[in-house]
């Protein structure tokens, strides 16, 4: 697999998202081509760091506004 | 992978069983299930944390609204992403002219190895490393920032909230192949972005 086409792939390719055999070729492919590898590396390195983001605090009074608006909305 | 599904008491079938039944008293348990989530796609997607919490409002209303309409097929989070998302693109349609950009996917090409990955991984956090990784996220965030609208909203759902690509189709009203084309293109373009920050 040329290094062109693996680029195209290689998020799938972290997903889990590949058929069997294009994923056994692509592992192949990473496993002999040097600046392939890094890259792959890096773009995991980036996905794990998404995961990792804290999620944003909620500004305070905004879950009772919302709270007290659905009240109305309902009728309540 | 992704954040903490449902509210705090109610998982997230039970909250899905009850909506469908129309059941009003799980209200309060959807705001504090999904407040934070729903609040941290807003903030991530609008310029503003006013215009946030608009989009946060405008949710959870349509949401009420549109009780009926939800299956029960699909999961609550599901479902309100795709309202947020909703919102999200009336308000960019109220404010200011975004121009459509696109990501090609050549212009992100390797042109040499040896960058080291970003960011540090493996080791437990030494204060240098826990001051990194905090730096690293500020670059991260502004990185997203920077990412064009249809490419931001594939990335926050899959990456960040943890949505698989058919939940995110199904938020964003994509195909899953186009939701796996952006989720690359804005891979890429972060990966780039915070390899010339380190």
């Amino acid at each position: 697999m040329e290094c062109r086409r693996l680029f195209a792939r290689l998020s799938e390719y972290l997903d889990g998202e590949l058929p069997a055999g294009i994923c056994d070729e692509l592992r192949a492919h990473l496993d002999g081509c040097r600046p392939c590898a890094a890259f792959a590396r890096e773009l995991e390195a980036t996905v794990d760091l998404c995961r990792s983001l804290p999620p944003r605090p909620v500004p305070p009074g905004l879950r009772r506004r919302l709270r007290a608006l659905l009240e109305r909305e309902t009728g309540r | 992978m992704g954040r903490a599904e449902g509210a705090p008491g109610h998982d997230d079938a039970a909250l899905a069983d009850a909506l469908r039944r129309g059941d009003r008293d799980l209200l309060p348990a959807l705001v504090d299930g999904y407040a934070s989530r729903i609040f941290g796609f807003a903030s991530r997607m609008c310029r503003s944390a006013e215009d946030a919490r608009d989009v946060v409002q405008e949710t959870f209303l349509a949401a009420v609204r549109s009780l009926k309409d939800f299956r029960g097929e699909g999961k609550v989070s599901t479902w309100l992403f795709r309202i947020a998302a909703n919102a999200c693109r009336k308000m960019r349609r109220r404010g200011k002219f975004e121009p459509e950009r696109h990501l090609p996917l050549d212009e992100f090409l390797p042109e040499e190895s040896g960058h080291r990955a970003p960011g540090p991984d493996g080791a437990a956090d030494t204060p240098e490393v826990a001051l990194l990784r905090s730096d690293l996220r500020e670059a991260l965030e502004a990185a997203i920032a920077d990412l064009p609208a249809p490419y931001r909203a594939v990335l926050i759902l899959r990456d960040v909230e943890g949505l698989s690509t058919e939940e995110t189709a199904e938020a964003l009203g994509l195909t899953p192949p186009t939701v796996k084309t952006r989720l690359h293109r804005a891979r890429l373009f972060l990966r780039q972005r915070l390899v010339e920050h380190t």
